[in-house]
């Protein structure tokens, strides 16, 4: 019988570089379709989208403040982006990114406002830490929930998400507590200077925050591909069924993954306020932990790939602003084109692989549809 | 009444179906006879417009037709059972009969008048269905019953039925038979697709045998021997027979289960008090038709279902959690699709789903690779899977090459138990032979070997000795040598016989 | 539901008429659910990504073309109030009852509605089958495909009706996000009401009542921090899908994809 084989480097389950490169193809695709749908609802707005689109890219790489800008918003969505990336591998699909990173927000700033007579060193790693824990503990539900009594991660997430922003908004209303007293707005004060992550560059915005991002994108790579744990965690998110049947204590798997996803969006919402906004103030993140989403499958759900996405969807997020200021395009459209890309990734067939494995691990799931919209 | 002249589909991959003519008569039982995957399903499904003929013509009542949905072939008068039924297990039975079907007054169900016609048919046919039941609720052989019934509803001519008695019971099968006699004697055609051979020459008037998608030839039923039809079936004259073995007279107890019962998912009693030791060098078949507890009694014993009374030993030990000590135990589940492999993963990435934790793989949590793919290598040689390389997707392998990862997977590391669920389930002879063959390897290694199987035939070629189970329960127990396949067809119906 | 909300009130700001408005909302719901539809049905699209991507958009588009409405300044039609005449000045009841927009009535008609048609049609039934057993309906000469079809655009339509609701019930404007994740809760009060439209009913008059029940906490005052009143239905969903999860049946198929190529 003739038979085509598949080899597995040109499969997105796989996890090398030149994976990454030959399956690129499609994302690429998918931006470009995303761009030409978006140009024409630019269009109908009556502006050109020409320069839309070229005020994105000044906004973005036009000088050297721009690229800073760009890096300074690709940081927490690659953070972000490479929780929901184990998530996805290891059959979790976190859309409370945005309630872990409030939560995270909350828990780094905390630490960042005392007044601790350590070196700043210790000062910010004790925020991020802080930062970590925060949102593992906000997953600690959800998980507890998927894990042991089967029910789906995606409506509880999104709910907590409401809680986690609500509970931050008191937090920051209160001036017993982290609230900024007689701010016109509320917002919390201002971390302490030793807590603030350094800048890379003079008189610009680029923050520390970059390299830690950089190098967990390295190190969850070596991770997923290379250690006893990832492939562990590979397997449950394969097919939980298989490797409980090799004795892999899926349950446990699951909770523990879930846990580390809640510590990355928490250490996103960290790294964001140490490294540039310094305080909270309602809504702060502009629904970055939603945004995860499409960065992680952009990035074909592999931790080089997702680097690649996550500056990608950062210099859109650096030129919206230019674009709403010089052609009058609401920054929203970048959105919209976040959108566009993830349906051209379904459309396309790029998800396809990941469909049929992913078998709920015990009970019926809860899945998003298209009520919200 | 039927006439399928040059049928040709093709896959991607592989021609399911290659220039096969086919035709069945008014008032005839037709066998379609071939091994698994010899195209008899594909025919089938192109007759009934699930799946679109790239070439060929088919005629009903000498009227050329172009069968383009299931819709076509129901106006037509084609009805058919699927192996896998086609029935909604949350809707009751009256509710599977209306759906699809013309209504009195539609949008409106008329449920008054299909419950009359229902209960008229259970009547005539003598297929006995509670119409408001759920289906899940149902025996198998009442779904069954309800499928036939659901084509008697839209007056079907021509029935086909595929592999109807995999899942029935003797007694049962030997209803369904005199049902379709009736069904015959009334001027309708059946076709009935199966790989029993002793099926076909009970109930067929005419015989085709197809192989590899190709037409073999067609046969009347006096002139068709049993020899003569599994030499046509497979290419070459191969039963099954007893397989030869050395014989092993160290016997010693490796597991020893007390008093073991367990519920089913649904909460259900599955197992009830099972006593049963298996020995070293000797390979246990359990007998049954599927679904009497013989999953469950082999989760069981590797600790995936924990029993809600009772005990497992294994060498002393005793079994408290998923057994993951691949030196003690080998398992290869009923579903190697959705249990046995990750099908997204690549050769060497399942082989060592068992032993990644284990040195040399293991340095530290760090996984080595390059020992895993050697030992791969070494895995596709020893056990003779077919792959061009240990990279490739498991996926991409045929179904007897991907069960023989499972085991080589589950077998070498020698362990002191190997349990065989169902492993020869949707495989070709060929491949079931030399699935055969290695598991009698283990047993001659000294291991104890349970093989569950729902083909006698395979139970009887296979095992040292055999249990049947019924209803949750050892029905009996015999030597495998002298086994009588009688009673163990009785055991199975759920008749104890002392011995 | 966001994008019904949003058409909803930029039709009635430009007509004036409710009716069209309500029309409107109605087919951009309907609209933006064959998004979903050709995705998750003939592109086979994994449903949760979809479903995703779908909500994105929907809050991207109302959120770029939020100023365009905005600039609008004129008052809008909202859902006229059934009057019901003495019936209202019944104490307690009456206000209750008998004092409620045509929404309102709607919702409540609606439920039994649906109820009849999936349970008493031979239209109900298939819908009903091609959530349980794709390949049944399939052979039973159905086509799936049109089915799911109709099925996402129904669900398409409603909740666009529902977001008509929601902006024109009492406030007559559109905020961004209105929709607040509602459409999320409904899944949780599918749960909740085992999948049945008539318990399902009642488990969004409970949401409806935690809903409610914040607002007037925040408007009286209350010891509590009014974000813990915010938080309530989100709490309230989540506590529902712990307690009841297991307990109830989703239909077998549910969010699966159906390929006719699969034997």
């Amino acid at each position: 019988m003739k038979k085509e084989y598949q080899i597995n480097q040109l499969q997105i389950n796989s996890l090398g570089i030149i994976d990454f490169l030959l399956a690129s193809s499609r994302p690429i695709f998918s931006v470009i379709m995303a761009f030409l749908v978006s140009g024409v609802i630019i269009l109908i707005q009556g502006i050109n989208p020409i320069d839309a689109f070229s005020a994105i890219i000044r906004g973005a790489f036009g000088n050297i403040g721009s690229i800073a800008n760009t890096c300074v918003r690709a940081t927490p969505l690659l953070i972000g982006a490479l929780g929901m990336t184990l998530g996805i591998r290891g059959g979790i699909f976190n859309v409370g990114a945005e309630g872990q990173l409030y939560i995270g927000a909350a828990a780094a700033t905390t630490v960042g406002l005392l007044p601790l007579p350590v070196p700043s060193w210790l000062h910010i790693t004790l925020s991020l830490i802080a930062g970590i824990l925060g949102g593992s503990l906000f997953a600690v539900l959800p998980a507890f929930l998927k894990a042991y009594r089967g029910i789906s991660e995606i409506v509880v997430t999104i709910m907590l998400n409401f809680v986690g922003i609500y509970f931050v908004s008191y937090l920051i209303h209160e001036p017993n507590l982290i609230g900024k007293a007689d701010a016109s707005y509320a917002q919390s004060r201002d971390i302490l200077p030793s807590a603030a992550l350094p800048v890379l560059i003079k008189g610009t915005s680029l923050h520390f925050g970059i390299i830690i991002a950089v190098v967990l994108a390295l190190i969850l790579f070596s991770v997923l591909k290379y250690s006893r744990f990832g492939y562990r965690t590979r397997m449950v998110g394969a097919n939980p069924e298989a490797a409980h049947y090799v004795g892999v204590n899926v349950k446990r798997s699951i909770f523990t993954t879930f846990l580390m996803v809640g510590g990355f969006s928490g250490l996103m919402g960290a790294v964001e306020i140490l490294g540039f906004k310094h305080s909270i103030f309602d809504y702060f993140s502009g629904g970055l932990g939603y945004d995860t989403v499409a960065v992680s499958l952009l990035g074909g759900v592999n931790p080089l790939g997702v680097i690649v996405s996550a500056f990608f969807f950062g210099s859109l997020r650096a030129g919206g602003n230019l674009m709403q200021q010089t052609v009058g395009v609401s920054t929203y459209m970048v959105q919209v084109i976040q959108a566009l890309v993830v349906l051209f990734i379904v459309g396309i067939g790029f998800m396809k692989p990941r469909i049929r494995k992913q078998k709920s691990t015990t009970l019926q799931p809860i899945e998003t549809n298209n009520l919200e919209g | 009444m039927l006439q399928m002249k040059g049928i040709t589909k093709n896959y991607p991959s592989v021609i399911a179906n290659d220039k096969i003519s086919f035709d069945v008569k008014i008032g005839e039982i037709h066998a379609l006879l071939g091994e698994n995957g010899a195209g008899k399903s594909t025919l089938m499904n192109v007759l009934y417009g699930l799946q679109n003929l790239d070439n060929g013509e088919i005629f009903i009542n000498g009227q050329q037709i172009h069968i383009s949905s299931p819709k076509v072939a129901a106006d037509a008068g084609i009805g058919m059972v699927h192996q896998h039924f086609m029935l909604v297990e949350n809707m009751t039975a009256l509710e599977n009969v209306m759906l699809g079907l013309h209504q009195a007054k539609p949008p409106l169900l008329d449920i008054k008048g299909t419950r009359e016609k229902f209960n008229s048919i259970v009547e005539k046919y003598g297929l006995v269905v509670d119409p408001d039941l759920p289906v899940w609720q149902l025996s198998v052989g009442e779904q069954q019953w309800l499928e036939i019934i659901k084509l008697l509803f839209r007056d079907v001519k021509l029935l086909i039925l595929d592999e109807p008695t995999a899942v029935l019971t003797p007694a049962e099968a030997h209803q369904l038979f005199t049902t379709l006699r009736f069904l015959i004697s009334e001027g309708r055609s059946i076709v009935f697709i199966t790989h029993k051979l002793d099926e076909v020459q009970e109930i067929a008037d005419r015989i085709t045998v197809l192989r590899d998608g190709k037409l073999v030839g067609t046969l009347n039923k006096e002139e068709a021997s049993s020899f003569q039809l599994s030499t046509m079936m497979v290419g070459r004259s191969v039963t099954l027979e007893r397989r030869p073995r050395p014989i092993i007279t160290e016997k010693s107890p490796v597991v020893v289960i007390e008093d073991l019962q367990c519920k089913n998912e649904r909460g259900l009693t599955a197992l009830k008090s099972i006593n049963l030791t298996m020995y070293s060098g000797e390979i246990l078949g359990v007998a049954g038709v599927d679904g009497n507890g013989q999953r469950e009694l082999a989760e069981c014993i590797t600790g995936l279902h924990l029993p809600t009374h009772g005990k497992i030993n294994i060498l002393g030990k005793l079994v408290s959690k998923v057994v993951d000590d691949s030196s003690l135990l080998g398992f290869i589940p009923e579903d190697r699709h959705r249990t046995g492999l990750i099908l997204d993963f690549t050769v060497y990435e399942n082989l060592v789903m068992r032993t990644y934790k284990d040195p040399p793989f293991d340095w530290h949590g760090k996984t080595n690779w390059g020992k895993v793919k050697t030992f791969a290598k070494e895995l596709i040689k020893r056990y003779d899977i077919r792959t061009p390389t240990e990279i490739v997707l498991v996926n991409t392998l045929s179904g007897g090459n991907q069960q023989k990862v499972v085991v080589a997977r589950e077998t070498n590391g020698q362990p002191s138990v190997v349990i065989a669920s169902q492993p020869t389930r949707g495989l070709d002879l060929g491949a079931i032979e030399t699935l055969h063959e290695l598991l009698i390897k283990e047993r001659n290694r000294g291991a104890a070997v349970m093989f569950i199987s729902t083909e006698l035939s395979e139970v009887m070629a296979l095992s040292d000795r055999i249990i049947v189970m019924f209803n949750g329960e050892i029905m009996g127990e015999m030597d495998g040598e002298n086994a009588n396949v009688l009673h163990v067809g009785e055991m199975m119906m759920g008749h104890r016989i002392e011995n | 539901m966001l994008v019904g909300a949003f058409t909803g009130v930029a039709i009635a700001l430009i007509t004036k008429n409710f009716a069209l408005a309500v029309i409107g909302a109605i087919v951009a719901g309907g609209l933006l659910s064959l998004i979903f539809a050709y995705l998750a049905v003939s592109r086979r699209g994994d449903q949760m990504v979809t479903g995703f991507g779908v909500n994105l958009l929907a809050t991207g588009l109302t959120l770029v073309l939020l100023p365009y409405l905005n600039a609008i300044r004129t008052r809008t039609v909202l859902f006229p109030v059934i009057d019901a005449g003495f019936l209202k000045d019944i104490p307690l009841l009456g206000p209750m009852i008998f004092d409620q927009s045509i929404g309102v009535w709607m919702a409540l008609i609606l439920t039994p509605m649906s109820m009849w048609v999936l349970y008493k049609t031979t239209w109900g039934l298939s819908l009903r089958a091609v959530g349980e057993n794709s390949k049944a309906v399939a052979t039973a000469g159905l086509s799936v495909i049109k089915l799911r079809y109709i099925g996402v655009l129904l669900g398409g339509l409603f909740a666009g009706l529902g977001g008509a609701f929601l902006a024109l019930n009492n406030i007559g404007f559109f905020v961004a996000n209105m929709t607040q994740s509602r459409g999320f809760i409904v899944l949780a009060a599918l749960v909740v009401g085992k999948w049945n439209p008539l318990y399902f009913g009642i488990a969004c008059i409970l949401f409806g009542a935690a809903d409610a029940l914040q607002l007037r906490a925040q408007a009286f005052g209350s010891v509590l921090p009014y974000q813990v009143y915010l938080m309530l239905p989100y709490l309230l969903t989540i506590a529902a899908l712990a307690g009841l999860v297991g307990r109830t049946q989703a239909p077998k198929e549910y969010a699966k994809p159906y390929d006719p190529t699969q034997a």
